[in-house]
């Protein structure tokens, strides 16, 4: 799942500061899961907006909606008719969203109200924690389906650097090591063998931007 | 058919009285609509209110907990709380039929009240000089003053009800001769005959029945039966004969049951009672034969052991042998049981069982005479009041149907939600029942008074809070993100991952609304609370503070569960709005005072471990962190909403807020514009 955090209120503000309409939409799908982007925030960003606006002396007609996705053109295109009645649209999905709507809308002004941060898992209520860096060439297969790109600050890939103190990361004593969980791991599973086979370099070429996905080839 | 899930109490009751709707706006302090929502199907709520046998309250899930909710005692607050006002109702239609009710008891009553508001012209007919059956004429006074029961019957009757009295069927009428002039007929005639032993010696003078003595101490037509009396019986008109006689100054009242306490059918409650007024009841004996020159001197009885279950489920009586044993006695009421009095049926040709009972065709009371129905005790032996009322409004839906060729019969669709699981119980915050003021015992000798006092609004508010709204908790609709964050905040355990969505059984869910408060889909809704209800509320407060102009307007909220009679603080700046729990309000419904041209903004904290629901003190603390977050951002000032707990906390407040100044969003305008 995708997971986005709302951006600091001056800082959406200032993009909407001189709009008279501005339609907040929200995304149904992965920022209502991890509860930023949702109809419940979007009515709360709506009365911040009209607060924050009345207080400055500025009338602004706040709208707002949700849909199921903002990555659909389908879903998007369902209210179209909407977009028209506002001067600008402030997306509360992740970054795809937002060029969604830059890409399918011609003529409707889109701002981020989110700041999308990494494909994460549930950490707990109300928590979340980047577990995939989507970097095209997955290595789970080969370490105990923990993944030392994105678990290990410095992403490296045929065992620990020299920073291991105790099992946590010189980066920062709350970071457990990606390698010593990977070694834990394959030791439960029996497969500590398999960890004296090198991963190799990776292949950073999958990872070339912007990344494309096609069912056909 | 298609079900419909309601509450154990709704389910429980015979004429489907929507009774968590009452009892939550009982909790609400609003009186009127709770007596308005029990009109709906009841239109004697200050008779049921008293003497109903309250099938509701044995249904009540909250007995799981602690004891059931004071259901009746709710209702009678309900009824008396609005006694003043009129609930005269009016006809919809106007239909040509004429329609005969014969008896005026609960079963003829509730069946002229709904003919006569289909808009038939309906006609009672009542053997005694007044009506009411036995509400009139047989419960005793102190149990149900009757200038109620005479004002309730007044409000059926001005429906446009016809009714005479002191006219009985077999002597005065005939069936034959009222479908003449009515195009339908409806016994109701209750069931008054008495049951006697087979005893030797039961011609002797000062045997009664219980039914009929009672009858002619309403009448004002007896005095005290005798100075050793003793009631053979355990329903209530054996307890209500033998508390008569200690009303008339009787020194010595017995009542000999043949079952145990456990199994008396008039109720532990009515028991204890008795047994304060001095009342004594001897369990496990049945006469068997009386003794006395003309008049009764001495009663045999022997003594009684329960054996197996009868049919009714109860253990049978068995008598021991060898028990036997006397007691004095010049007066022996008997109130062992009735059958319908059908002597004057005969010449009718209606069919009549071998108990005396009108043979129906089923409980739409359709007799084997075209256009004559019956039903209540005549048809189906004694029943409670509540029962005999229902059984009038099914065979008034009958004459109804039978009259506009309306071919299906109605059925009962409801189907109650099932009972708490036991984990759960465990996690349900106890709550006392309140017991209701009575006579002191002293008072209630040579005085029929009443002897239940009813609730104070106090003691109201507080048993009604009580419920544990089953069925109006939680649902989840189409926009839920399944992103389970109900699952994992719920402080009762209650949703699961569904295939799609987040499940919540409604018959598990406690409806505190945390859940729907912290749902970012804002998927979940409550039965308990409309979407809309606290903007709504929010806007009537602010209109009153227009009227009021004050110099600063703080909207607080209060849980009503902690302050169950009202608001903590008070002060002429404050206008308060309760909540059930105020863990449930949102972050928006914090922020939409503001927004509405409140100044302030507080919150009545609860101490954590008081909260009815386990976590509700802590959301809310949560969720005033997050709108005071809001509020810094937006430059409205943090300082504008605040967690109170006492009167300093709020002086606190209000001088930070005076130093904050009014509302920006109304500068220059007035309060709430």
């Amino acid at each position: 799942m995708i997971v986005a955090e709302i951006k600091p209120f001056e800082e959406i503000m200032n993009m909407v500061r001189d709009r008279k309409k501005v339609l907040i939409l929200g995304c149904g799908s992965c920022v209502s899961v991890c509860m930023s982007g949702g109809e419940k925030q979007v009515e709360l960003l709506a009365s911040a907006l009209r607060m924050a606006s009345n207080k400055e002396g500025n009338q602004i007609t706040v709208g707002e909606k949700t849909i199921l996705r903002q990555c659909d053109p389908e879903f998007v295109q369902q209210i179209q008719d909407d977009f028209a009645h506002y001067d600008a649209v402030l997306s509360m999905a992740c970054g795809a969203g937002v060029q969604g709507i830059t890409q399918w809308m011609k003529n409707v002004l889109v701002f981020p109200a989110m700041n999308t941060r990494f494909i994460g898992l549930s950490d707990g209520q109300g928590k979340w924690v980047e577990i995939c860096a989507a970097c095209g060439d997955c290595v789970l297969g080969l370490t105990g389906g923990i993944c030392p790109v994105t678990s290990c600050p410095k992403g490296i890939l045929n065992g620990p650097c020299g920073g291991n103190k105790k099992g946590k990361c010189e980066v920062s004593p709350d970071v457990p090591c990606a390698w010593v969980r990977i070694y834990e791991r394959m030791k439960e599973l029996g497969r500590l063998d398999e960890l004296k086979k090198e991963i190799g370099a990776k292949d950073w070429s999958k990872k070339q931007r912007p990344g494309r996905y096609a069912i056909k080839e | 058919m298609t079900t419909v899930l309601v509450p154990p109490c709704q389910a429980a009751c015979p004429i489907n009285t929507d009774v968590r709707g009452y009892v939550s706006a009982l909790a609400r302090g609003d009186a009127e609509e709770a007596i308005r929502i029990i009109r709906r199907v009841n239109p004697l709520p200050s008779v049921c209110g008293r003497i109903c046998t309250r099938l509701c309250e044995s249904a009540c899930r909250r007995a799981q907990v602690d004891a059931p909710l004071s259901i009746r005692a709710l209702k009678r607050y309900a009824s008396d709380q609005t006694k003043h006002l009129s609930f005269i109702r009016h006809p919809l239609n106007s239909y040509k039929e004429r329609i005969a009710i014969i008896g005026s008891g609960p079963t003829g009553l509730m069946a002229a009240h709904d003919l006569a508001l289909l808009g038939y012209k309906v006609t009672i007919f009542e053997a005694q000089q007044v009506l009411g059956g036995l509400l009139s004429e047989g419960i005793p006074k102190y149990r149900l003053p009757k200038d109620i029961v005479r004002k309730e019957i007044e409000d059926i009757l001005s429906i446009g009800i016809e009714a005479r009295t002191g006219v009985s069927l077999g002597k005065d009428f005939t069936i034959e001769g009222l479908l003449k002039d009515y195009h339908a007929v409806f016994i109701a005639v209750g069931s008054q005959k008495s049951l006697y032993p087979k005893c030797k010696g039961d011609y002797l003078r000062g045997i009664l029945s219980g039914f009929e003595f009672l009858k002619q101490i309403d009448r004002g037509e007896i005095s005290l039966p005798g100075q050793k009396v003793l009631v053979v019986g355990g329903g209530h008109t054996a307890v209500d004969a033998a508390r008569t006689c200690i009303r008339l100054g009787c020194p010595n009242v017995t009542v000999v049951y043949r079952r145990t306490l456990d199994e008396i059918p008039a109720g532990r409650e009515e028991v204890e009672q008795a047994e304060l007024e001095g009342v004594k009841f001897i369990y496990l004996a049945s006469p068997v034969e009386f003794s006395g020159e003309e008049r009764v001197r001495r009663v045999r009885f022997v003594r009684m052991e329960l054996g197996e279950p009868d049919i009714s489920g109860r253990r049978r009586p068995v008598p021991v042998k060898d028990s036997e044993f006397d007691l004095e006695s010049d007066a022996v009421i008997f109130a062992i049981g009735y059958v319908p009095d059908v002597e004057n049926l005969k010449e009718d040709s209606l069919k009549v069982d071998r108990k005396g009972s009108i043979i129906v065709k089923d409980d739409t009371g359709i007799t084997d005479i075209k256009g004559v129905f019956a039903a209540g005790d005549v048809v189906t032996g004694p029943m409670s009041v509540i029962e005999a009322m229902a059984s009038g409004r099914k065979a008034a839906g009958a004459i109804h149907r039978y009259f506009r060729n309306i071919p299906d019969k109605e059925f009962d669709n409801r189907v109650s939600l099932r009972s708490l699981d036991e984990p759960l119980v465990k996690l349900i915050r106890k709550s006392e029942r309140q017991e209701m003021r009575a006579l002191p015992v002293e008072s209630r000798k040579n005085t029929f008074d009443e002897v239940d006092l009813g609730y104070d609004r106090e003691q109201a508010c507080r048993e009604a809070l009580r419920c544990l709204n089953c069925g109006a908790g939680a649902s989840v609709d189409e926009h839920c993100a399944a992103c389970l964050n109900c699952l994992r905040i719920c402080p009762f355990g209650i949703p699961v991952p569904g295939k799609e969505n987040a499940d919540i059984d409604i018959s598990q869910c406690q409806a505190c609304g945390i859940c729907a408060a912290e749902c970012p889909a804002s998927a979940i809704h409550l039965g308990s609370e409309g979407k809309e209800d606290l903007r709504q509320e929010v806007e009537r407060v602010m209109d009153s503070a227009r009227q009021e102009t004050p110099e600063i307007v703080v909207i607080g909220f209060y849980c009503r569960y902690h302050d169950p009679i009202g608001p903590p603080v008070e002060n002429d700046a404050l206008y308060w709005i309760a909540r059930f729990c105020t863990g449930r309000l949102k972050e928006s419904q914090l922020i939409y005072p503001f927004e509405a041209g409140a100044d302030g903004v507080i919150v009545s904290v609860c101490p954590a471990d008081e909260c009815r629901f386990r976590d509700g003190a802590s959301w809310v603390a949560e969720h005033v962190k997050r709108v005071k977050r809001i509020l810094k951002e937006t430059e409205m000032g943090a300082d504008r909403l605040a967690l109170i707990s006492d009167e300093e906390d709020f002086r606190g407040f209000r001088q930070r807020l005076e130093t904050l100044g009014i509302n920006p969003l109304r500068k220059g305008k007035k309060v709430g514009a």
